[in-house]
C-alpha cells in the first residue's frame, strides 16, 4: 500500500520570483525511508512542510493514506494529519521533562497507556533513565533522540525529518545516525528524510530523491542516483564528479586521455562529457604524460590527487597511502572504470 | 537556563495578587466609621446617611476640618470629595449634566458658581437660616447660596518690607522697584480670576489688561495656589504677596512676622475686592437629603462658627463672631461688583488671561 | 567608503570571519546592537534570528487565524480612537480658537518645550554614555555598587525627585540656602531648581538610567577584537571611543534618547513644580481653565504630532536594525584603566548618585520618620480628604495591576500577529498600539473625558476610566515585552506541537504562552511601574474620593505640605523599586 503520494505540487512564496516548489511528483511505500536530497535552497524542506502541513500548496495534490490531506479543495490542518515530525532545532518544550514531551503527542489515552508507550519508546532510543531531565540538562544528540521519541510515539503514518543531525558535531552524527536508522527500521517506519548530505542520504535513505531548484531531479535507490545519474546536476551533486569531455567515434569515446570503449547511443562526432570518479581515474609517473599534478589531498587511508589535463580540465585520482608524488610530476592519466560510466550529451 | 519554577512561582503570586486587587477594587470604597460623638448643637440631626458627593474649588485642606466636623455630626455620610479648581470643576459639571455625578458645589467665588446657575445646573434649595444671609449672596430662586466673604489683601514679610515704604494699591504691585519681589496666584486659580473678572468690570478691558501685563513685566511669580503663596512670603523668599485676607492670618498663626495692607482705600481708587465662597446642589443629586443636610449645616451657627474659627473668614451669616485679629469690614471700602453681571461675562475674563499669557 | 580606522578594524574584522566585506561591517556594528534591543525594559522590540534556527522562518501562513486578526484589530481600535478623536475635536475646534492660541502662547510654548526636550536629551546621553562607559569599560572602583545605583533612580518619580530638591535648594525659602543663611549671616546664592535650568537638571537626574541601561549593555557586547584592531593601528582610547565605540552604540542610543524625548513632552508634575512652562503643562491649565476643551484640544493635536514624529522616528530606528546570533567566539572587552582619572570619575560618579538616588531617598526617609513620630502629621496623613490613607495604597496597587493585566492580556494577540506573521498590516497594527509613547497622559486624560461622557456614561467617573487610561498610555511597553519574547521562542516549538495533534489554541496556552511567560511578566511589571508613578491623567480622570499615592504626594505637595507628602512618595518609591530590581535582575546586567 502506497502511504503517500504526492502529485504535482506547487508552492510559491509571496514576493519570490521563483517556485520554491515546482511540479513536484512522488510516492512513498510503507516502511520505506525516502531521503530527500539537494543543495540549500532547492525546495526539499518546503517539500517537508507542504506534506506535514505547515505550509499550504498553491496546486497540487497530497494523499495519505487513501486520504486527501491537500488539494484545491481540501487542506486538512496539521494536527490532524497524524504525522510525525522531526526537525533541525529538535523543537523540545523546554518547560517539559523528558517524559512529558514524548507523552505531549498521546493525549485520549489512559495513564498506564501513555506510561507503557512513552517507557517503550524511551528504552529504544537508550534514554529511559533520562525521563525526569529537562531538555537543557541533555546533550546534542540526546536532546535528537527525544525528540525522535517524542515523533514515534504516537505511531504516526509518516514521520517527517527536516535535517535532525545537522545541529550534531561531526563525529556524533555518523553514530546517532545508525543508531537512529536501525530505530526507524525496527518500528517499521514510513519516513521522509530531509538532508543536504549527500553522504547522510546514501546511507539514510531506502531511496533517494534530488531536488533542485524546487523540481524533482531523480528519483531512485541510492546506486541508481550514484550511477546511474539522470542529469549532470545529479552527478555532479552525489558525489565529487569530475566530467571529461570527449566526442563519439565509432568505438567508443574519444577523449584527451585515451578512447573509452563505451557505446553510446550517439550520433557520431557529438561532444559528450564523462562523468567520473576519483576510482574511475588512475596513474603513473610520466615524463611527457597528459597530466600535471597540482594538488595533493591525504585522507588518511588514501591519497586524493588533482590533476590537471593539458586541455586544462581538471580529473581526480585515488592511490592507496603509500603511494605518494609531488606537486608538480607529470603523469599520465587514463580512464580504469569497470563499470558503465555516466555520458552526458553537450 | 530556564529558571521556570522561579517564574512560574511569580506568575501565579503575580496572578494572584492582580485577581484580589482587581476583585478589592469593587469593594475600594471605605465604608464611614460609626463614631460615638454627642454633638451639642441645637440644629435637628437628620437621619441622612449614605454617599455625598462633594466637589470642592476650595483646597483640600481648607474644606477637611468642615467635612470632619459634619461627618461627625452625621456620621453615615460617607463624603466623596473631588478637589480642584472652580473652573476644572464647573467644566466637569458641565460636562457631566446629562449624567450628573456630584451632589454639592463648593467654590471659592460667586462668579462660576452664578455662570453656572444660570445654564440649569443646580437645584433649588434654600437652606434653614439662609433667609438670614444678605441678598446679594444668594442665587436667583435659590440656586445658590453665600457662605463666607473674603477680601482681596497684600501680605507682606516685616523683615523686608518696612513700614514706610508699604503699597497702597494694587497698581502699585507694578512699580519696578517690586521687581521680582512679588507673589500671587496664576491664571487657575479662582481667587485670581474672580479679581481680574471685577476689575474687568470696574476698571475694563484695557486698564485690566495693563495691570496684568504690568505684573507680568515685573517679574511676579504666579503659584499655583495661595498656600504657596503665603507661604513663600511668610520665608521670605518674597516681600509681597497678593492674596486673600485669611492666608495672611493662618501665615500669622505658623509664627512668621507678617503684615497686611488693605488696598485702594483712597478717594477715587476702587476700594477692597471681595468676594464670597459659596455652595450649590447639583440638578439629579443622587442623595438629595444629604446634601440638603450638607448645606444647612454650612449656613448653621455652628458651620459658621468653623469657618471664622478655624479660616479666619468673614461668615455671611449675622451674628457670628470673627476671630480676634480680623478686621471688620465696616471699616473699609469695598469695591461694588455686580455678580450677575460679572458671571455672564466671565467668559471674556479667561480669554483676556490667555491672551496675556498668565501662567 | 572612507578608509580611516572603520575599515581598517573591518579589514581585521574580516580577517578573523571570512565574509564579504559589507556584511562584515554589519556584522561588526550589529553585534554591539544586540544586548542593546534586548536590553532592559524592553524599550525596544526585537527582530532578531530565533537563537536555535539557522535562519530567519516565521511560519508563512499555517492559515493565520481569522480570530487572531480579529483581535489584534480590536486592540488596535481600542487604542486608535482617542488618537482619533484628539484630532478630530482639534481639527473641528473654531478658528478662533487656534488664531487665538497661535497670536499668543504657542511659539513661546513650542520653543520651550523644543529646549527642554533637546537638554535634557542631550544631558541624559551624556550622563548615560559617560555613566555606562565608565561602570562598564574601565575600572572604576566599586562598579559592581555604581551599577545598581545608577539604575536606581528609575523607581524615583521625577516630580518627587523635583519635590526634594525644590524643598532643599528653593531660592530664600529651601532648606539649605537657609542653612547657609544661618550659618555665614547672610544669604549665600545657591543653584536654584526653579526655571528652565533647574527643570533641565532635575529631569536629567531622572531620565539617564534609560539611557544608561541601553549603553551599558551595548558596551557589555562589544566585541572584543573591535577595539583591538583599532588599538592596533595606533588608535588612543578616546579615539576608539569616538570612531569605534560610538558608532556601534549609536542605534541603541538613539533609541533612548529618542525615548526619553518622548517621556519629556509628556512630562507635567515636574515641569508645573518647577515653574517652565511647556505644552503638556499648559494643556492642564487649559483644562482646568475654560468652558470648552477646544483650546486644550488644539494644543493636544500640536503636541500629539510633534510626538508621533519622534516617535516614528524611533520606531524607524529600530526596525533597520537586524542581527545575527551571538559570535560563539565573543570575548568581553577588556578594561581600560583610569589611572590618574580614577579619583575625578569616581566623584563624578558618587555626585550623580548622590543627586538622583541617596539625597532623595535620605529626605523622603527623614522626613517620613518626623511625619509619623508627629501625631498632628500623622493624622492628617492617615485621614484626609474623603478615604484613608490605607485605601491610597490600595487603590493604587489595583488599579496599576489591573492596567498591567489588560495591557499585557491586549498586546498577545497583537505581538503574535506581528512576530509569527509579518506582514505590512500587522506591523502596522503593532506600531499603532505603540502610539501610546508618543501621547501625554493629559492628552489622554481630554480625550477619555470626552469620549467617555459620550459614549459610555456608565464607566464616568469610575476608576475603570483611569486604568483604561494606563492601559493606553503603557501598552507599548506590554506590545514590546511580549513581542521581544516571542521573538525568542523558536516557531518550531509550535510546529512541532501543531505535528504532534494540538490546534493552534492549544499549541498558544500549552506550549507558547508558558515559555514566554517571564518576558510577559516583565511587561507587566513595566507597565506596573509606570501606571503607579503617572500623575496628569490620574489628577484629571479619579473620580471624587479615588486617590492613588501618586496624586495624595501632588495635592500634599502643592500645598507645601512637604513632611506629610514623605511617607506616600517614600511608599511609592518603594512600591517602583520591588518590580525595577525584578526587572533589573531578570536582565542578567548585573552578573
Amino acid at each position: 500500500m502506497t502511504t503517500l503520494e504526492v502529485q504535482n505540487l506547487f508552492k510559491r512564496f509571496p514576493g519570490a520570483q521563483h517556485f520554491a516548489v515546482n511540479d513536484v511528483s512522488f510516492g512513498l511505500s510503507d516502511n520505506e525511508i525516502l531521503a530527500l536530497v539537494g543543495p540549500s535552497g532547492c525546495g526539499k524542506t518546503t517539500t517537508l512542510r507542504l506534506i506535514a502541513g505547515l505550509e499550504r500548496p498553491d496546486a497540487g495534490l497530497i494523499r495519505l493514506s487513501d486520504r486527501v490531506v491537500a488539494s484545491e479543495t481540501v487542506f486538512v490542518p496539521p494536527e490532524k494529519r497524524g504525522m510525525g515530525m522531526v526537525f533541525q532545532d529538535h523543537a523540545l518544550f523546554p518547560h517539559l521533562t523528558v517524559y512529558e514531551n514524548v507523552a505531549f503527542g498521546l493525549r485520549g489515552k489512559n495513564q498506564t497507556e501513555i506510561r507503557t508507550t512513552v517507557g517503550e519508546i524511551l528504552h529504544m532510543v537508550g534514554l529511559l533513565s533520562y525521563s525526569k531531565r529537562y531538555p537543557h540538562e541533555l546533550s546534542g544528540g540526546e536532546r535528537q533522540r527525544v525528540a525522535l521519541a517524542r515523533a514515534l510515539a504516537p505511531r504516526p503514518v509518516l514521520v517527517l525529518m527536516d535535517e535532525p543531525f545537522s545541529s550534531l558535531d561531526a563525529d556524533l552524527r555518523a553514530e546517532v545516525r545508525e543508531h537512529v536508522r536501525g530505530i526507524l527500521k525496527s518500528m517499521r517506519a514510513t519516513v521522509i528524510f530531509v538532508t543536504h548530505d549527500q553522504d547522510e542520504a546514501l546511507y539514510m535513505g531506502d531511496r533517494l530523491a534530488v531536488m533542485q531548484r524546487g523540481e524533482l531531479e531523480q528519483i531512485g535507490t541510492p546506486e541508481e542516483i550514484f550511477h546511474e545519474s539522470n542529469t549532470r546536476f545529479v552527478s555532479e551533486f552525489m558525489g565529487d564528479s569530475d566530467f571529461l569531455r570527449g566526442k563519439v567515434v565509432s568505438g567508443g569515446i574519444q577523449t584527451e586521455i585515451g578512447l573509452l570503449k563505451q557505446m553510446v547511443d550517439l550520433p557520431a562526432s557529438t561532444p559528450v562529457e564523462i562523468a567520473l570518479r576519483a576510482d574511475d581515474v588512475e596513474f603513473e609517473i610520466d615524463g611527457s604524460g597528459n597530466s600535471l599534478i597540482v594538488g595533493r589531498f591525504f585522507r588518511g587511508a588514501f591519497n586524493l590527487y588533482r590533476l590537471r589535463l593539458n586541455s586544462g580540465q581538471i580529473l581526480h585520482a585515488f592511490t592507496d597511502h603509500t603511494k605518494i608524488f609531488e606537486v608538480g610530476t607529470r603523469v599520465q592519466a587514463r580512464v580504469i572504470a569497470e563499470h558503465p560510466l555516466t555520458v552526458f550529451s553537450g | 537556563m530556564y529558571t521556570l519554577g522561579k517564574a512560574r512561582f511569580f506568575s501565579f503570586v503575580l496572578l494572584l495578587a492582580m485577581a484580589v486587587t482587581a476583585c478589592g477594587g469593587a469593594l475600594a470604597t471605605e465604608t464611614a466609621a460609626t463614631s460615638t460623638v454627642v454633638t451639642e448643637a441645637p440644629v435637628e440631626v437628620m437621619d441622612v446617611s449614605g454617599d455625598l458627593v462633594m466637589y470642592s474649588g476650595r483646597s483640600e485642606a481648607l474644606i477637611q476640618p468642615v467635612i470632619d466636623a459634619f461627618r461627625a455630626k452625621y456620621p453615615e455620610v460617607n463624603i466623596l470629595l473631588k478637589a480642584g479648581s472652580n473652573s476644572e470643576l464647573a467644566n466637569a459639571l458641565i460636562e457631566e449634566q446629562a449624567n450628573p455625578q456630584a451632589d454639592v458645589f463648593i467654590t471659592t467665588e460667586v462668579f462660576t458658581i452664578q455662570s453656572l446657575s444660570q445654564q440649569g445646573i443646580f437645584e433649588s434649595y434654600m437652606p434653614k437660616g439662609a433667609d438670614q444671609l444678605p441678598a446679594e449672596f444668594l442665587g436667583a430662586d435659590n440656586a445658590w447660596t453665600g457662605l463666607t466673604r473674603r477680601v482681596r489683601v497684600i501680605m507682606y514679610n516685616r523683615d523686608l518690607v518696612s513700614d514706610d515704604e508699604l503699597p497702597t494699591s494694587i497698581f502699585d504691585l507694578t512699580d519696578p522697584k517690586w521687581r521680582g519681589q512679588i507673589a500671587a496666584a496664576g491664571s487657575t486659580n479662582g481667587g485670581m480670576q474672580a479679581q481680574v473678572a471685577a476689575m474687568r468690570q470696574l476698571l475694563g478691558d484695557e486698564a485690566t489688561e495693563d495691570w496684568l501685563n504690568g505684573l507680568i513685566a515685573n517679574e511676579v511669580t504666579f503659584f499655583g495656589g495661595h498656600t504657596d503663596v503665603r507661604k513663600a512670603v511668610g520665608a521670605g523668599e518674597f516681600k509681597l504677596g497678593l492674596v486673600n485676607h485669611y492666608y495672611y492670618h493662618l501665615q500669622l498663626a505658623e509664627g512668621s512676622d507678617v503684615g497686611i495692607i488693605y488696598p485702594d482705600q483712597g478717594e477715587g481708587q476702587i476700594g477692597l475686592l471681595s468676594n464670597a465662597t459659596s455652595a450649590a446642589i447639583v440638578k439629579g443629586s443622587q442623595n438629595l437629603a444629604a446634601a440638603q443636610a450638607l448645606l444647612d449645616f454650612l449656613v448653621s451657627v455652628e458651620g459658621q462658627k468653623l469657618f471664622a474659627e478655624l479660616n479666619y473668614e468673614y461668615p455671611l451669616l449675622p451674628g457670628v463672631a470673627l476671630k480676634d485679629g480680623v478686621q471688620p469690614l465696616e471699616n473699609f471700602r469695598l469695591a461694588d461688583v455686580d455678580v450677575v453681571q460679572a458671571a455672564l461675562d466671565f467668559d471674556a475674563t479667561f480669554d483676556l488671561l490667555e491672551k496675556v499669557g498668565l501662567p | 567608503m572612507d578608509f580611516g580606522p572603520r575599515s581598517a578594524v573591518c579589514g581585521l574584522w574580516s580577517l578573523n570571519h571570512p565574509q564579504p566585506f559589507y556584511t562584515s561591517w554589519r556584522l561588526a556594528r550589529s553585534s554591539g546592537q544586540r544586548l542593546c534591543y534586548n536590553s532592559i525594559l524592553m524599550l525596544n522590540s526585537v527582530e532578531t534570528t530565533p537563537p536555535t534556527t539557522f535562519s530567519v522562518r516565521t511560519i508563512k501562513n499555517i492559515a493565520i487565524s481569522p480570530r487572531l486578526v480579529i483581535a489584534a484589530g480590536l486592540v488596535a481600535l481600542f487604542v486608535a480612537i482617542p488618537l482619533v478623536y484628539i484630532f478630530v475635536r482639534a481639527f473641528s475646534a473654531e478658528p478662533d480658537a487656534w488664531s487665538r492660541l497661535f497670536q499668543t502662547r504657542i511659539w513661546k510654548l513650542l520653543g520651550n518645550t523644543l529646549l527642554l526636550v533637546l537638554a535634557v536629551t542631550g544631558g541624559a546621553v551624556v550622563t548615560g554614555v559617560s555613566m555606562a562607559w565608565l561602570t562598564e569599560r574601565t575600572d572604576l572602583p566599586g562598579r559592581k555598587v555604581f551599577r545598581w545605583m545608577l539604575a536606581m533612580p528609575l523607581a524615583i518619580p521625577a516630580y518627587i525627585g523635583g519635590i526634594v530638591h525644590l524643598a532643599l535648594l528653593r531660592p530664600r525659602g529651601g532648606i539649605i540656602p537657609q542653612v547657609l543663611e544661618r550659618v555665614f549671616g547672610q544669604p549665600i546664592p545657591t543653584p536654584s531648581p526653579i526655571g528652565f535650568w533647574g527643570a533641565t537638571f532635575i529631569l536629567t537626574l531622572f531620565m539617564f538610567p534609560y539611557v544608561y541601561l541601553l549603553s551599558g549593555a551595548a558596551f557589555r557586547s562589544l566585541h572584543a577584537s573591535l577595539e583591538e584592531a583599532s588599538r592596533v593601528f595606533g588608535r588612543t582610547p578616546l579615539q576608539t571611543f569616538f570612531h569605534v565605540t560610538l558608532p556601534a552604540l549609536r542605534p541603541g542610543l538613539m533609541a533612548g534618547a529618542l525615548l526619553v524625548a518622548l517621556d519629556i513632552l509628556a512630562e507635567y508634575g515636574t515641569v508645573a513644580l518647577l515653574r517652565y512652562e511647556t505644552f503638556s503643562s499648559a494643556i492642564f491649565v487649559q483644562l482646568s481653565g475654560r468652558y470648552d476643551r477646544s483650546s486644550a484640544s488644539v494644543l493636544s493635536g500640536i503636541l500629539v504630532a510633534l510626538a508621533i514624529l519622534i516617535l516614528w522616528g524611533e520606531l524607524r530606528l529600530q526596525g533597520r536594525a537586524r542581527f545575527t546570533q551571538m559570535e560563539s567566539a565573543w570575548r568581553p572587552a577588556p578594561v581600560i584603566g583610569l589611572g590618574k582619572w580614577r579619583v575625578p570619575a569616581l566623584l563624578l560618579a558618587m555626585g550623580i548618585v548622590f543627586a538622583s538616588l541617596i539625597v532623595p531617598v535620605a529626605v523622603l526617609l527623614v522626613w517620613s520618620v518626623q511625619a509619623l513620630l508627629d501625631p498632628q502629621t500623622l493624622a492628617v496623613i492617615v485621614r484626609t480628604g474623603s478615604q484613608g490613607f490605607g485605601s491610597y495604597v490600595w487603590n493604587s496597587l489595583w488599579s496599576s495591576g489591573l492596567a498591567a493585566l489588560i495591557a499585557v492580556i491586549f498586546s498577545l494577540p497583537v505581538a503574535l500577529l506581528a512576530v509569527r506573521y509579518p506582514n505590512r498590516f500587522s506591523r502596522f497594527v503593532s506600531r499603532l498600539c505603540q502610539v501610546g509613547y508618543a501621547i501625554p497622559g493629559v492628552v489622554i486624560a481630554l480625550s477619555l473625558v470626552l469620549l467617555v461622557n459620550r459614549a459610555l456614561p456608565i464607566l464616568y467617573a469610575t476608576p475603570l476610566v483611569v486604568v483604561i487610561a494606563y492601559v493606553l498610555r503603557h501598552m507599548p511597553q506590554a506590545v514590546r515585552a511580549s513581542e521581544s519574547a516571542l521573538n525568542q521562542l523558536s516557531p518550531s516549538l509550535e510546529e512541532a506541537s501543531r505535528t504532534l495533534g494540538r490546534t493552534s489554541l492549544q499549541t498558544l496556552v500549552q506550549v507558547t504562552l508558558p515559555l514566554i511567560l517571564p518576558g510577559l511578566l516583565a511587561g507587566g511589571s513595566l507597565v506596573f511601574l509606570t501606571s503607579l508613578k503617572e500623575l496628569p491623567a490620574t489628577l484629571l480622570l479619579r473620580p471624587p474620593g479615588f486617590d492613588t499615592l501618586a496624586v495624595r504626594v501632588w495635592v500634599w505637595a502643592g500645598e507645601g505640605f512637604y513632611v506629610p507628602a514623605a511617607p506616600a512618595a517614600l511608599l511609592l518609591v518603594i512600591a517602583s523599586a520591588l518590580p525595577l530590581s525584578f526587572l533589573l535582575r531578570r536582565e542578567q546586567i548585573f552578573k
